[in-house]
């Protein structure tokens, strides 16, 4: 395994340690008003990582969720995950950054790899699989006493980036999520006092800062009106190239307009996947021609 | 899985299909008055056919319009869409042939109530327009049934068409020194290839079907590569 310092923190089990990162903020929660600054491109940020789902299975309780599937996340390809609600797409992404198995009575079985690291070997720290596999979800959640800035930085924080490289990082995120013009002037304003789209690119910049290689999104936009939608979705389309992007969508226009490959889950499995071309014009399984016509769902 | 959702939009988009289809009807009511105005020189009939092309235009028009809406509103897809591009395609090959039948009706009053027609140039036109006609409703039949088969098929009957053109070319040139009899001739020679080209419309009809049901847009015949085989393969269906 070759993983450079933002990499996985794969340990023996009586070894785990926190990713290696260059030193640690003094206080990671310590509230601060930073300076503004314009921020530096996310350089070096580029796709390269391929998520390959095993045999994966997850269960809540005695219910079976997910069922035997395999699936990949190809680097600098959007790929959007459709179907019924209750088919398992979030169950199926929250197992690729390990959320699922928080919930009690929930658990998986399978392998999730990144590219050749199995994110649920049981020697691979969670916390770092979350650093590396961002999270956004279908409300924006900002920390809600926090600014804007903090909101960014917390992640920042928490895995130990140094105060001086804080600034920086966090610009760079709001500059990578479509924020910076709209909020430089008032990084210390509550984030909750955006508007709902800009408290989702928030979330995005929140998942950018830490510098993940996987973004997963589930039903981003499903809380916002067409043009923070259209917005995000913009977003999502410069984002491919510098992070592997899945979406979990009921949206299917919305996966038509992001996504470069489809997958269709329905009762657990994946039924097809395919170039989101083929599968909004030709799509193979017959299932799959029912559901993304409407005529069922 | 089997609850049916949206059936008003599928029950619209069945309407829009028969609409659209029946359009070929009235192409070929407009090419039954058209081979008869030619058969007999009715100028009047000639003139009916003229008038009526507004029919076929409206249809074209309304079908076009339907089209937009149900694409602005209810954003179709995998089948459905095939079906609306194929619509689109075949509504413009029906205002194409109605144009055709105009085209024709328009050369009758040039040639003059009496013409010195030639009975074997006449018989040779009645028979492609008889052929024609049954290529039409083979068209409209494959595409309603989906049958790739019956489509292909047009381009056999395509060639019957192409060789009764050639022959009447032929007859024009033998049919002597005569100048007005040439001059008939000659315009016979137009309506023809005017009828020729319905019948090419009528095979691009068979094409939508090849797409509708394969997702594959391959045309039958490539008019600048003749004799090459282009015909989709029919395990090629989905």
């Amino acid at each position: 395994m070759n993983y450079e310092t933002k990499d996985l923190n794969v340990a023996d089990p009586e070894e785990q340690t926190m990713p290696q990162t260059p030193g640690r903020a003094e206080s990671p929660i310590e509230a601060t008003t930073e300076p503004e600054t314009q921020p530096r491109p996310m350089e070096g940020m580029a796709a390269t990582r391929h998520v390959r789902l095993e045999g994966l299975n997850a269960y809540y309780g005695a219910l079976h969720a997910v069922r035997d599937l395999s699936l990949s996340f190809e680097p600098g390809r959007v790929t959007a995950i459709i179907g019924p609600s209750g088919c398992g797409k979030s169950t199926m992404v929250r197992c690729v950054n390990r959320m699922h198995e928080e919930i009690p009575g929930a658990r998986s079985e399978g392998r999730v790899l990144l590219d050749d690291v199995d994110l649920h070997a049981s020697n691979v720290d969670v916390v770092s699989v979350r650093r590396l596999v961002g999270m956004v979800f279908q409300k924006p959640n900002p920390f809600p006493t926090m600014s804007i800035f903090d909101n960014v930085a917390a992640g920042l924080r928490f895995i130990g980036t140094v105060r001086d490289e804080i600034t920086d990082r966090v610009n760079a995120a709001l500059e990578g999520a479509g924020l910076w013009e709209e909020v430089k002037g008032r990084l210390s304003s509550p984030g909750m006092g955006l508007s709902g789209g800009q408290q989702q690119r928030l979330c995005i910049a929140r998942a950018l800062a830490v510098e993940p290689d996987v973004l997963l999104m589930d039903e981003p936009c499903s809380a916002l009106d067409p043009v923070a939608t259209l917005k995000i979705e913009e977003l999502i389309g410069q984002l491919k190239d510098r992070v592997t992007i899945a979406v979990v969508t009921h949206n299917m226009q919305q996966a038509g307009r992001v996504a470069d490959t489809t997958a269709f889950m329905l009762d657990g499995e994946v039924i097809e996947v395919g170039p989101t071309d083929k599968m909004f014009t030709n799509p193979d399984d017959d299932r799959t021609e029912q559901y993304v016509t409407g005529k069922f769902g | 899985m089997e609850i049916r959702a949206r059936q008003e939009y599928l029950e619209e988009l069945a309407t829009l299909e028969r609409r659209a289809l029946d359009g070929l009807d009235l192409v070929v009511a407009a090419l039954d008055r058209t081979v008869e105005a030619v058969q007999h020189q009715d100028i009047e009939l000639a003139e009916l056919v003229i008038a009526d092309d507004d029919v076929i235009d409206g249809r074209y028009l309304e079908i076009h319009q339907a089209i937009l809406t149900l694409l602005a509103t209810q954003a179709p897809v995998a089948t459905d869409l095939r079906l609306i591009a194929a619509l689109l395609h075949v509504m413009k090959n029906i205002e194409r042939m109605g144009d055709q039948c105009v085209n024709i009706a328009k050369l009758i009053p040039i040639a003059g109530h009496e013409p010195p027609a030639d009975e074997r140039i006449l018989k040779n036109l009645v028979t492609m327009g008889k052929a024609i006609r049954a290529q039409i409703r083979q068209a409209k039949r494959a595409f309603a049934d989906r049958d790739v088969d019956m489509a292909r098929d047009l381009v056999r009957q395509d060639d019957v068409i192409d060789n009764l053109n050639k022959e009447c070319f032929q007859l024009a040139i033998e049919i002597g020194d005569e100048h007005d009899r040439r001059e008939w001739a000659m315009t016979m020679m137009l309506v023809a290839r005017a009828l020729e080209r319905i019948g090419d419309n009528a095979v691009d009809v068979g094409e939508q079907v090849a797409f509708l049901v394969t997702g594959l847009f391959r045309e039958f015949e490539d008019a600048s590569h003749p004799g090459e085989e282009v015909l989709p393969e029919p395990s090629s269906a989905s």
